[in-house]
């Protein structure tokens, strides 16, 4: 049986729900002080959609010959698969986009628990009693605000660059589509978080999933183009249903989930299930490593 | 300075006077208290191509009582068990049995109120954002220890003050020495105020000003009332602070006490070296002092004598010593006591030096010499 | 009077082992991350079959249409030159910023070796890795096609190696820019990365870029000649950039494959010595 409690110090008083959000205050406030001292990182992410819309758009034109062929081509093929589109240059802009938010989300999130690993960070974020929960709110937070920013600003830029126009079709509407299917990349993010605690070969994992996720969610292409399995694995995940609610939003295609309120009932329950699994996983892997080696095992 | 100015200073206490002293006075509670503590890993080891796995037992039925109000020193080579135990403590690392409580909290129940009992500087210089600068470093980690911003800041400035930051604080890390780095580490671990403090090594990469003054901080925090464990390497850095140490070899305590009771625990005399002239006479009054055991002379070819004068214990009979050798006609030209070390007390029981590597990949030696 | 070990031998053969035991050193550094090895595999070939199924989208859905066939490989050759120009530039150049971060690049330099080799080193076993992978991922995006056109594959690989060449030349570039700007220098080789994906259409044919930046841009870039020369050599077409000149294309490739490691090499030392006299080697 152990002393009394000496009970000093500053921390012993239990924290309220005003402490948990400073945490989370103070956690986003460090990420993004972290961040701005990257000079011209937060620029590529502006950039890069474009690029990768770019390329797609580029070689389509040289297949089809002339912009216009392109165009009847395009709608053709993606008529064929349930959802003809003509803008062909906005359905790039929107998909490399969204993929762009994807893979931030995984960058942000699973490869900064390996960085905070590699720094030595992590270990003193597990020292401190502040709950994990709190500083993973914290840094969701931050990736939240940074995909949101990203994701407008790269549309702006592409607009411009493409001659295209978003707002023709519901931008708010694709913009809440975003937003409600954030939650779901956090969970899979965190799943990967929790792998790469594991295996430790960040930049590779991640990477690989990145293209992975790129071919599955139809980035440049409906899905409805694969064959019958590989088409309903890649409509099970969470970053397809947010890329085909966007572009049906913004584009006015018919979504291959169905009417409306299926994708917004589906997109809700993938918002509270994903990240819950996650999160649980994560800390079960969390759990194995403290047992193994401890977490700070670099 | 008074880093404690919310709180009561504590009476201080002469640890010593009152650990194994049956009857006198009341023992302090234990503030940590560990119960037969084990931890296993499973070790790959590569070998001529192929890969073998090994248990590596790196902590084996540890049991120790940490005393509230005292500097507890944890010795031991690399790969000894040291650091597994304070990661242990930390909640960093699950065991594979045992117990442990830290500050009247159960370590496997109640993490976070055994987190918030504690401040740690257990990465050296790591453990800090690059990018961020050590203001920003210490509010951070201030908020994630629940402190509230208006006695954050103040904190803040207090422990710049105290350790001297101004110069640094308000630059990214990234742009700090190790020297600096290892001070702002320090500081992080003492900006919630905690009950206890653990540091493993935290004079590594400091000079020695900076060092002293560290030790001194250190001392000073014991007398406001802080338990504090200190991991080292350095001998004179646990006598010098340390109430009680706990020597750990492969993962078990193979000593525990004050430095008083280890260093008697090894050996009964102590020895003077003196050189200089000494007449027969002086000679012979030493021998007759009680506490003396023995003198032996030597002549040397500068001319000088050399006498070894065996005696209980060296610092109590220094001074009469030299006083009953000046008194008989004695010119002492050099005088050096040889007191047992730590070092001394760890060379005994493992037959090893504190400088040698223990991490064993293989099967676990038992300790020799206990 | 002994002179040390390093101090006695010198010459070609001590040159050539070091060279060895530095390329068994990255070789056994790399095989110990074996998802890296996978992932690099299955990305390669993700990549190529996600492009080509956009051009799928665009073709005028008759079967066989010998269009696509041809832009596809356009896009998969193009590919190819990708990759090894973003190996080149993020392994080489950003090497030595993993070795200033953890403090192994001063630990080098307090060595006698040779600077250079320990660059080749690393070069020569990232690129046999990486040609053995492009080679296995056209070779199984040519079965799910249903064929990639090869032709004049011994030209193709000899372009190959020009290209690798002055590519190498724009690594080593690199790595002296990134021991002068450290963390900035990550940001400039993502964005010339780009730059030369569009610039040099890596992934697309030169005639759909508008004729100002084709002319203005384009055709100022060794890289573009590299690109164009390698696909249509393989794809038996005459280039784009010069469809009537073939031959002074390819001395255009084997002047950038001759002088950029050289150029390259002398502008990584000059930075070295500048970061050696001002103290900054270690710093990152």
């Amino acid at each position: 049986m152990a002393g009394e409690t000496v009970a000093r110090g500053l921390g012993l008083a239990r924290p309220g729900p005003r402490t948990s959000l400073g945490i989370i205050w103070t956690v986003f406030l460090a990420r993004l002080r972290i961040i701005l001292r990257y000079k011209g990182a937060i620029l590529g992410e502006s950039l890069l959609p474009v690029v990768f819309a770019g390329l797609p758009i580029l070689l389509g034109i040289a297949v089809a010959g002339d912009e216009q062929t392109a165009a009847e081509n395009f709608f053709r093929t993606t008529a064929g698969a349930g959802q003809g589109a003509s803008d062909f240059r906005l359905y790039m802009l929107l998909g490399s986009n969204t993929f762009m938010v994807v893979s931030l989300m995984l960058w942000l999130i699973g490869y900064w628990v390996r960085r905070e690993q590699e720094t030595g960070t992590l270990e003193a974020l597990y020292l401190a009693p502040a709950k994990r929960l709190h500083v993973l709110a914290g840094v969701t937070s931050y990736t939240l605000v940074r995909a949101l920013i990203a994701f407008v600003s790269a549309m702006v830029i592409g607009s411009i660059v493409f001659q295209v126009n978003p707002l023709a079709g519901n931008f708010p509407a694709a913009l809440g589509y975003l937003i409600l299917g954030i939650p779901a990349l956090w969970g899979i993010s965190f799943i990967f978080g929790a792998l790469i605690l594991r295996i430790k070969e960040a930049n590779s994992v991640i990477q690989l999933l990145q293209w992975v996720l790129a071919f599955a969610m139809g980035v440049y292409f409906p899905v409805t183009v694969f064959p019958a399995l590989v088409r309903y694995a890649a409509m099970a995940f969470p970053p397809t249903l947010m890329n085909d609610a966007m572009r049906s939003t913004l584009l006015g295609l018919t979504s291959i989930y169905g009417p409306w309120y299926i994708v917004l009932g589906l997109m809700l329950m993938a918002a509270w299930t994903v990240p819950l699994l996650g999160y649980e996983f994560f800390l079960a892997v969390e759990r194995r490593i403290k047992k193994d080696q401890g977490v700070g095992q670099f | 300075m008074n880093l404690r100015a919310e709180y009561p200073e504590r009476p201080s206490r002469d640890i010593v006077k009152y650990v194994g002293a049956c009857g006198r006075g009341t023992m302090p509670e234990p503030i940590i208290r560990v119960e037969n503590l084990s931890k296993t890993f499973m070790s790959k080891v590569r070998k001529k191509g192929k890969r073998e796995r090994k248990q590596v037992h790196a902590l084996a039925d540890v049991s120790l009582d940490i005393l509230d109000g005292e500097i507890f020193g944890l010795l031991g080579p690399n790969g000894a068990g040291k650091t597994t135990l304070i990661k242990c403590l930390t909640t960093l690392l699950l065991p594979t049995s045992g117990k442990m409580w830290v500050n009247g909290f159960d370590v496997h129940k109640e993490e976070d109120k055994v987190r918030a009992s504690i401040g740690c500087m257990l990465m050296g210089d790591r453990g800090l954002y690059w990018k961020l600068t050590g203001r920003e470093n210490l509010d951070f980690f201030g908020a994630l220890y629940h402190v509230p911003k208006a006695p954050r800041r103040k904190r803040m400035d207090d422990l710049v003050s105290l350790l001297k930051l101004d110069e640094f604080v308000d630059r990214t890390v990234e742009t700090y020495s190790s020297g600096q780095r290892m001070i702002l580490a320090f500081a992080k671990s003492l900006i919630n105020d905690a009950p206890i403090l653990i540091l493993d090594e935290p004079t590594v990469t400091m000079d020695v000003p900076t060092a002293r003054e560290l030790r001194h901080i250190v001392k000073e925090l014991n007398r406001q009332g802080k338990t504090i464990v200190y991991t080292t390497h350095l001998m004179h850095e646990a006598e010098e602070l340390c109430d009680r140490v706990a020597i750990i070899d492969h993962g078990q305590i193979i000593a525990l006490g004050t430095t008083a009771e280890l260093k008697a625990s090894i050996r009964t005399e102590d020895v003077v070296e003196m050189e200089g002239i000494f007449p027969e006479e002086a000679v012979e009054r030493m021998r007759a002092v009680p506490g003396i055991l023995d003198v032996g002379a030597v002549a040397m070819d500068s001319g000088l004598t050399k006498l070894d004068v065996r005696c209980r214990d060296s610092r109590a009979m220094l001074s009469k010593i030299i006083e009953t050798a000046s008194g008989n006609g004695a010119s002492i030209q050099f005088i050096k006591p040889k007191e047992v070390t730590l070092e001394d007390v760890f060379i005994t029981k493992t037959g090893r030096t504190l400088s040698v590597d223990t991490r064993v990949l293989g099967e676990k030696e038992a300790p020799r010499g206990r | 009077m002994h002179r040390g070990f390093g101090l006695a031998r010198g010459g070609l053969r001590q040159y050539v082992e070091t060279f060895v035991d530095m390329s068994k050193k990255v070789f056994v550094e790399y095989s110990r991350y074996p998802i890296a090895f996978i992932a690099l595999f299955v990305q390669i070939f993700l990549i190529i079959l996600l492009f080509i199924f956009s051009a799928f989208a665009f073709s005028s859905g008759e079967p066989g249409d010998p269009r696509v066939t041809t832009f596809a490989g356009m896009m998969a050759y193009g590919f190819v030159t990708n990759i090894f120009l973003s190996f080149t530039l993020w392994e080489v150049g950003f090497s030595i910023r993993e070795e200033q971060v953890r403090g192994t690049l001063e630990s080098l330099y307090l060595s006698p070796t040779n600077k250079f080799s320990n660059l080749l080193s690393r070069i020569f076993m990232i690129l046999s890795w990486t040609t053995i992978m492009c080679a296995a991922g056209l070779g199984l995006v040519s079965v799910v096609m249903g064929g990639l056109p090869a032709s004049n594959v011994g030209m193709g690989l000899l372009i190959l190696v020009f290209t690798i060449s002055g590519f190498l030349g724009l690594g080593f570039l690199f790595a002296g820019i990134t021991i002068r700007l450290k963390e900035t220098a990550q940001i400039l080789v993502s964005f010339f990365q780009f730059f030369f994906m569009i610039f040099s259409a890596q992934f697309f044919p030169f005639s759909v870029l508008p004729q100002p930046v084709l002319d203005y841009i384009s055709r100022w870039l060794p890289v573009s000649y590299a690109v164009d020369l390698f696909r249509t050599t393989l794809l038996g077409i005459p280039p784009e950039l010069m469809p009537g000149n073939y031959w002074l294309e390819f001395l255009i490739v084997a002047l950038f494959g001759i002088v950029s490691p050289v150029l390259g090499y002398f502008g990584y030392r000059a930075v070295e010595r500048k970061a050696r006299s001002a103290g900054t080697l270690g710093e990152y």
